[in-house]
């Protein structure tokens, strides 16, 4: 009991007993005084005498102690030792913290970006047996085929396989909310779904049921199951919601069931799915004809005890007797199983990974640098560690003490990189391109803290070596003469440092040319012609129900409506110009293509040609060129000749060397050229040109447009008459799709802005660091030398020839660093090439600009100590002797 | 003649021998062990507080900061049962040490 309590002391008052250790010890000398006084002895002898036959007081006092310590103790001890000495060096110690904070702040918020999008697992009952089941190209090998399997050929999988415990589609449906009071009608973003689909994902609904095979019929099909979001956010979370119907614009849905909150899919979107209901197929599906519908993501739960290449060998079985009963759907496919997790994060592994290994790099950099930083603070601090080594501090506890500091420092830095972390997840989360998958799941949370606490520790152990292996290496007690003024770093700690710096330079450099690589990309990107101005033009998706909009004066009815929106539009003030569109609206994704003919002339089968139908003012709003002929006019219209332009690459590939303009050619029916405009990049900056053929609205007959508009005033300005525009002629229609061409431009560059915004920020933030890391050495190396300088300065060396001598040294290092951090990028390159556009991973001028850059920034670095070495008064630097 | 340096472990029995007079401080006991001994033995305060930490921390001793004969502070050490204990049990084991050395050397 006694020796428990003693012990506990030991831990909590551990002050407390160092103080009366040293109490009781002084007691001792004092009681040996007066004993010595009252044997005739005069005071001060007396007590030298005490002392004297004492021995060393303060060695008892560490003795005792030691006895005293426990293991808690030891480390206490450290610690406060590592504070008192980050303390006394203030400079070391914020500089220390501010990379470690930027680094390990860095590392964090990309590590919770990778985890959150990519290692984690899915969210769903026994993840790992879910699996994607597509069907794939092998002549093209394209992998987009995957999510895109035809209606028939998932109801035969489904019927025949026995290798999974469901199959489940998954198609595309929107659903328009019939408007309500005070709000605008808003469209609700929906899965159509065959039955399988939650049982295969394992998830049950909160309340209330999903749907049954029978659902998956005309005439059964109008239910649905709603999310947990859409529950709470329209029917505030009320019990009875279900049997309730949810009111679309075509027709009402039974509500069946709500799932929990933590059941989505697709996992994390942007935009999560709020509504599933029934897959229905139609009779035309139902069939191998003609149609050719590939449109459904199919998934799977593999059956117990099996795993993939069992199931692949069944999916292959049935997809071989399939293709012998009908060949010609089935060319050049085959059917493919994939893990989900793997089908998810399909196109963004490598991405991720790069930005791994670049963020990763950064905290490599930080920790050579504080390596180095440690090392020249170590080689200032040889004294005090010689004296405590014949204090009798053992090796060991010496290099605990450094130890203890660089894991203070790392971990101190963690704290703070967390806090960096968590308030710039945010703005990551806002640059990450929205058709990453689960950006949703992106979060700062306890498994990116331990891991991270993880890095802290390893990275603090890592920088926090070197200079222990180096000091043990030394003889201790040999340095308490030699280390004290003079030069004090032994050649091998020279060196040692030299190399830490020139790795660090090395990795910045690789960091660097990562960087400028992925820069150019992007203004490369930037600057493509895309064919039109992008710039100022709002979109907005104009699709009325065209439910009587079947016969052709119901048809014409809707397309006078869309002429009258247009003339209000254009009336609006802020509009300089206002069109129609139907087909493909440039940058949003979509287009239509149609088989292409001149009659007369026997084209190889399968032209082809994207077609629009717009209106007069189209390519005055998107400032296409016109290259020959002319624009529609009003006087292209219903009854009068069938017109049509194209652009010219449909011009260079169908009227090669021949003028179009007036030629007869087929498509939407038989119809004159009469204009030849310039091509449009439709899908992107990235892509080539398409062959595009034009009609006016008002000789064709759709029904449904996109309206573009050219501003001369701020979008914010002009939507909302732009609106009410629309809702005069279609009170009540839900646009889900308004947005700005520069949205859309944006959102095709959003993954190489990342990119070059993060890796911009590393290289920068590499280089920084490695600046740091060529100040501090030679800072160090200049107040070592001051003596040494202030000599020379007496003998009459010039200001400029010592500065010149200490850039020379920092020039030696950054050009050794940059040797080596130019090869390992040239090693690398080929790594990055797949994320590079029109620039080559190994571009000489690249190399030579970052070295340059590079250069400016070293010597800029290595010049405030130069400096201060050319400053140094000869009479100050002698006086210190 | 020259102090005798103390025999490893002896110096943990000289201490309870000490305690077990009486409660007493680092300096007391190592003037009684020098008067005991009649100068014969001297423990060096080097060892003595180690020694004397040691056992306390083993349950042997407890100890108490108390003010003193001069109004100081001092840690007075006390001995503990356990302390008596350990005390007779060494106290056995030396003389028995000591009677196989005595016999050694005046044997025949």
């Amino acid at each position: 009991m006694t020796r428990f309590l003693t012990y506990l002391r030991g831990i909590f008052g551990r002050r407390a007993v160092e103080r009366e250790i040293d109490e009781e010890l002084a007691f001792h000398v004092q009681q040996e005084t007066a004993a010595n006084i009252a044997r005739g002895m005069s005071p001060s002898l007396a007590r030298r005498a005490a002392l004297a036959s004492f021995g060393g007081v303060a060695q008892t006092a560490e003795v005792v102690r030691a006895v005293r310590a426990t293991p808690l103790d030891a480390l206490w001890r450290d610690l406060r030792h590592a504070v008192r000495a980050l303390r006394a060096a203030p400079s070391f110690t914020l500089v220390a913290l501010a990379v470690l904070t930027l680094s390990i702040g860095a590392a964090t918020a990309i590590f919770s970006v990778v985890d959150g999008v990519l290692l984690r697992p899915l969210p769903f009952p026994d993840a790992d047996r879910l699996v994607a089941v597509g069907e794939l190209n092998v002549k093209t090998g394209s992998d987009w085929g995957l999510n895109l399997v035809a209606p028939q050929n998932f109801i035969d999988w489904r019927e025949q396989q026995r290798v999974f415990t469901g199959l489940a589609a998954i198609g595309y449906a929107s659903i328009s909310v019939a408007p309500e009071p005070g709000r605008e009608p808003e469209t609700l973003s929906a899965q159509a779904v065959t039955a399988d689909f939650f049982s295969v994902l394992g998830m049950a609904p909160l309340i209330g049921r999903t749907f049954t095979i029978e659902n998956e019929v005309d005439g059964h099909a109008r239910v649905a199951v709603i999310s947990h979001r859409l529950w709470q956010r329209r029917y505030g979370g009320a019990p009875d919601v279900v049997g309730k119907y949810l009111a679309g614009q075509r027709g009402s849905f039974e509500i069946l069931g709500v799932m929990p909150p933590s059941f989505e899919y697709p996992v994390g979107a942007a935009r999560p799915t709020e509504v599933w209901v029934p897959s229905v197929f139609t009779p035309a599906e139902r069939i191998r004809g003609n149609e050719f519908g590939y449109r459904l993501t199919v998934l799977g739960r593999l059956a117990s005890g099996l795993s993939i290449a069992q199931a692949q060998a069944q999916m292959n079985q049935i997809t071989a007797r399939l293709a012998a009963e009908t060949p010609r759907w089935f060319e050049d496919r085959v059917s493919l199983v994939e893990p989900l997790h793997q089908y998810v994060t399909r196109g963004i592994r490598t991405w991720m990974l790069l930005l791994l290994a670049a963020v990763g790099c950064v905290l490599l950099i930080a920790c050579v640098n504080l390596a180095t930083l440690m090392l020249v603070r170590l080689s200032a601090r040889d004294r005090e560690l010689v004296i405590r080594a014949a204090l009798g501090a053992s090796r060991w506890d010496l290099g605990r003490v450094l130890l203890a500091e660089s894991l203070l420092l790392s971990l101190g830095g963690a704290a703070l990189g967390v806090l960096v972390a968590w308030s710039g997840i945010e703005a990551l989360r806002a640059a990450i391109p929205a058709d990453v998958p689960r950006v949703a799941a992106i979060a700062v949370d306890l498994r990116v803290l331990l891991t991270m606490i993880a890095v802290a520790v390893v990275s603090g152990a890592l920088f926090g070596t070197a200079p222990i292996l180096q000091f043990s290496r030394r003889s201790v007690s040999g340095g308490l003469t030699h280390a004290t003024r003079t030069n004090g770093a032994s050649r091998a700690q020279r060196w040692l440092r030299g190399a830490l710096v020139t790795a660090e330079v090395a990795l910045a450099v690789v960091l660097l040319v990562g960087a400028a690589l992925f820069l150019v990309s992007f203004a490369r990107v930037m600057r493509v012609d895309l064919g039109i101005d992008a710039r100022d033009v709002l979109t907005v998706r104009v699709q009325p129900l065209f439910r009587a909009a079947t016969s052709t004066p119901a048809q014409q009815r809707q397309r006078s409506q869309l002429r009258n929106v247009l003339d209000r539009v254009r009336a609006t003030p802020g509009v300089e110009a206002a069109a129609l569109v139907n087909g493909g609206l440039p940058l949003r994704g979509d287009l239509r293509t149609i088989d292409f003919d001149i009659p007369g002339r026997s084209l190889p089968r399968g032209q082809d040609l994207d077609f629009n139908e717009i209106s007069t003012d189209y390519f005055r709003v998107l400032r296409v060129p016109l290259v020959a002929g002319r624009f529609f006019t009003d006087a292209d219209r219903e009854g009068s000749e069938p017109v049509a332009m194209i652009n010219e690459a449909a011009a260079r590939r169908f009227f090669p060397g021949e003028d179009p303009i007036g030629r007869i050619v087929t498509f939407l029916g038989t119809r004159r050229i009469v204009g030849v405009v310039g091509s449009i990049r439709h899908d992107g900056p990235e892509t080539d040109w398409r062959r595009q053929g034009f009609v006016p609205l008002d000789q064709s007959r759709a029904v449904v447009a996109t309206l573009v508009v050219r501003l001369s005033r701020p979008a914010a300005e002009v939507l909302p008459p732009v609106k009410s525009a629309i809702w005069t002629e279609f009170p009540g229609l839900a646009l889900p799709d308004v947005d700005t061409l520069s949205y859309y431009l944006n959102r095709l560059v959003a993954e190489r802005r990342f990119n070059m915004l993060l890796l911009g920020l590393f290289g920068v933030l590499g280089t920084m660091i490695a600046c740091v890391g060529i100040y501090g050495v030679m800072a160090y190396v200049v107040s070592l030398r001051t003596h040494e300088i202030g000599i020379r300065m007496a003998l009459g060396a010039i200001p400029r020839a010592v500065l010149w001598s200490v850039l020379q040294r920092a020039l030696v290092q950054i050009a050794t660093g940059l040797v080596i951090g130019l090869t390992g990028a040239w090693l690398l390159g080929t790594l990055v090439s797949g994320f590079l556009f029109q620039i080559q991973p190994r571009e000489p001028w690249v190399y030579i600009g970052v070295s340059a850059a590079f250069i400016v920034a070293g010597l800029g670095a290595a010049l405030v100590p130069a400096r201060r070495a050319a400053r140094v008064d000869p009479l100050v630097a002698l006086r210190q002797e | 003649m020259a102090k005798a340096d103390l025999l490893q472990g002896t110096l943990d029995l000289l201490l309870l021998r000490i305690l077990a007079l009486g409660p007493n401080h680092g300096w007391g006991i190592a003037t009684r062990i020098r008067q005991m001994s009649q100068e014969g033995l001297n423990a060096s305060q080097g060892s003595l507080y180690p020694a004397l930490h040691r056992l306390e921390l083993r349950g042997d001793v407890r100890s108490e900061m108390k003010p003193s004969e001069n109004n100081r502070r001092a840690r007075i050490y006390t001995i503990t049962a356990a302390g008596r204990r350990r005390l007779d049990a060494e106290r056995r084991s030396w003389e028995h040490f000591a009677l196989s050395i005595r016999r050694v050397l005046e044997a025949e």
